[in-house]
């Protein structure tokens, strides 16, 4: 009885109220900007699928249909990019598990422990967050190749491991320099975080006998999992993107330690023009790990922003 | 013992000598110091100046592991991603002298004594405020230390859990027999708890004792005040003559009072408030009252059902600022606004210095007649 009485009283003209002008308009310009993000991403994985041809003749936006379609593109993009892509992530792997955890042990260093000078070192730190990469690309040039030449040192080791060739070991100095880079902002993410920390954690420790680094290495290590998620994502995205100190360090994107970003401007340009359906089907593959990567700490990602606010 | 933080000093000529398996509490005001003083037993701050001797043994340069100490954290400091049985065993852990078995033994057999056995293999955010006060006591013990240091243990659980901690603590403490230093801001704690108290402000001692001692005979005006809930009234005058002078009162010291206070002009009288008598007016008005009674208006009643706390202005203070407060009986009812007899016995006056805070006079005392064991 209730319902049916509800059903007479049923107002038509408070559907109107509800979707007022105001929300109407907010609607659609949030449609409009999701419109106008995705529309190059849509042109550009489209235009991967697309056969010459189709990329000439068919509206950007629209799918590949039919004898449009192909996956020469993809096939030709993989291949040129497959030994750049190991390179790659030889090099952003180490560089960020080094970055990212020495941050995270320079971090719980100056925040949760106790030592005169703290506060130099911190500001040192701080300095190295703000130094231009354009400022240190000579010396550091000079310095892997003619004062510590690393990379010509290890090769031997590399000659003898499998998989790797002896070209990789060019990319040992790019790995150290990235985790030198990287400490800095590292340590600021990871320091922000442990001054949230309740400091009992580290004192109920001490006074049960741990050492400074069992204190890192069982609590702090294990409590700071979250913001590890974080900052490994943004570490990653770092390195693996990075073009001044690959390009700087890696003589050219015709040597075979190249790094994606080296190879990337070059696949699918030549004298005779740029041929579109390759270099978006490059770029779609270069831009995947780090997708993945995203996909893969997403929980931790989430987890980590919510606790540091 | 003294510690500066700077230019700021927290602790100032702190001595105290405690006990074997005494329980001390350390209370004052926040700030006082109470924490910092618990800090430096532990070793988690280092004293300025003095000594620190846990057994007769210099402790200064010794980091905390090495004191023999066990200490429980406000906040209890439970590490979040370890269940409840690593979180008791990782004291464990440094010690010397124990197999992995033994080791396992023992956690299991002080969650058992702390009721908390069956919850030995959740975390910690999965456990009750009490519940989690009760991991943090088992960390402390498992380690069976010299001496145990609490900081506002119970300051984080609601009332009835917090009464119902409180005797556990002491069952604890008796059973262990360890000496324990107990950090409160909480009055009520420091006098159900303790063995001795030890009350500090701005970094001072202000006095050690034991509990009664503290209440009944206080070396100062702010150990008076602090002792006690509600606490002790204070009616600043002067003394002239053998009678105390102040804005609307007139009260004459008997000679027992008037040989303590000797001549000192400034004076502070400080009535407990369960010592005020209160009584209905008689017919003839404020005419017939005797030496140490006073006619006040009843301005607010605050039944307590046990008792009642009764607040008293008197009738010619126009700000109607309250002036005093009294403790009657559940049972004796008075209302508000109406004007009673206030009488308060010579016996249980105490007289402080009002430039130093100083007692000058405490309250009478034969402990055989007013405080008796049952």
């Amino acid at each position: 009885m209730a319902s049916s009485s509800s059903d007479q009283t049923f107002d038509v003209a408070s559907l109107v109220e509800d979707y007022s002008l105001y929300r109407i308009s907010q609607y659609v310009l949030v449609v409009l900007f999701i419109g106008f993000f995705l529309a190059p991403l849509e042109t550009g994985l489209m235009t991967a699928f697309k056969t010459n041809r189709a990329v000439a003749e068919t509206i950007p936006l629209m799918p590949p249909l039919a004898e449009g379609f192909t996956l020469d593109n993809m096939t030709f993009a993989l291949d040129a990019l497959s030994g750049a892509f190991f390179n790659s992530l030889f090099m952003a792997i180490p560089a960020t598990i080094g970055s990212v955890l020495f941050g995270s042990m320079a971090a719980y260093g100056l925040t949760m422990v106790d030592w005169r000078g703290q506060l130099g070192v911190l500001v040192l730190f701080l300095v190295g967050i703000f130094l231009p990469y354009q400022a240190v690309l000579v010396p550091l040039a000079r310095f892997w190749n003619n004062i510590f030449p690393l990379a010509s040192m290890v090769e031997p080791i590399f000659v003898a491991l499998p998989i790797l060739q002896s070209y990789h070991a060019n990319l040992v100095p790019l790995i150290i320099t990235h985790i030198a880079y990287g400490i800095p902002i590292c340590t600021i993410l990871f320091r922000s975080y442990y001054q949230g920390l309740p400091t009992s954690y580290v004192e109920a420790a001490k006074i049960d006998g741990a050492s400074i680094t069992k204190i890192y290495r069982r609590i702090i290590l294990p409590i700071s999992k979250p913001m590890f998620g974080v900052v490994f994502i943004y570490q990653f995205t770092q390195i693996y993107n990075e073009f001044l100190f690959a390009f700087t360090l890696i003589t050219g994107s015709d040597t075979p330690e190249a790094v994606v970003t080296l190879i990337l401007p070059a696949v699918g340009a030549s004298t005779s023009g740029v041929d579109f359906g390759i270099r978006m089907s490059a770029a779609f593959l270069a831009a995947l790990p780090t997708l993945i990567i995203y996909v893969a700490f997403a929980e931790q990602f989430a987890k980590g922003l919510k606790t540091d606010a | 013992m003294t510690k500066r933080f700077g230019d700021t000093t927290a602790v100032e000529d702190l001595s105290l000598d405690i006990p074997d398996s005494e329980f001390l509490v350390l209370v004052g005001p926040s700030g006082c110091g109470k924490s910092t003083t618990l800090r430096c037993i532990a070793g988690l701050e280092s004293p300025t100046e003095g000594s620190i001797y846990i057994g007769g043994e210099h402790m200064n340069y010794r980091v905390p592991q090495n004191r023999d100490i066990a200490m429980v954290f406000q906040d209890y400091a439970l590490y979040p991603h370890m269940t409840v049985r690593e979180n008791i065993r990782f004291g464990l852990e440094e010690e010397s002298g124990y197999t992995s078995e033994e080791r396992d033994a023992r956690v299991e057999e002080i969650a058992d004594l702390l009721g908390i056995s069956s919850m030995l293999d959740r975390n910690p955010d999965e456990l009750s405020g009490g519940q989690q006060q009760r991991v943090a006591l088992g960390r402390a013990i498992v380690r069976d230390p010299e001496v145990f240091l609490m900081d506002e243990p119970l300051s984080n659980l609601d009332a009835e859990l917090r009464a119902q901690m409180r005797t556990e603590l002491q069952q604890l403490q008796n059973r262990f027999d360890v000496t324990t230093v107990y950090v409160t801001h909480n009055q009520t704690e420091a006098m159900t708890m303790s063995d001795r108290i030890a009350v500090l402000n701005k970094g001072k001692l202000q006095q050690v004792g034991e509990p009664l001692e503290l209440y009944h005979a206080p070396e100062n005006r702010f150990v008076a005040g602090f002792i006690g809930e509600p606490s002790m009234n204070f009616v600043e005058g002067r003394h002239r003559n053998g009678t105390f002078t102040s804005e609307f009162f007139e009260y004459p010291f008997d000679s027992g009072i008037r040989d303590d206070v000797g001549d000192t002009s400034d004076v502070v009288l400080g009535v407990r408030p369960e010592d005020i008598d209160l009584k209905r007016l008689p017919e003839g008005g404020s005419s017939g009252l005797a030496d140490h009674e006073f006619r006040m208006t009843v301005s607010v009643v605050e039944p307590h059902g046990d008792r009642n706390v009764v607040h008293l202005r008197h009738p010619e203070d126009a700000s109607e600022s309250e002036t005093i407060h009294a403790l009657t009986p559940g049972t004796t009812v008075v209302d508000a606004g109406t004007d009673v007899v206030v009488s308060v016995d010579p016996d249980t006056v105490h007289v402080f210095d009002a430039a130093t805070g100083e007692a000058l006079h405490n309250r009478r005392l034969e402990s055989e007649v007013e405080v008796h064991n049952v």
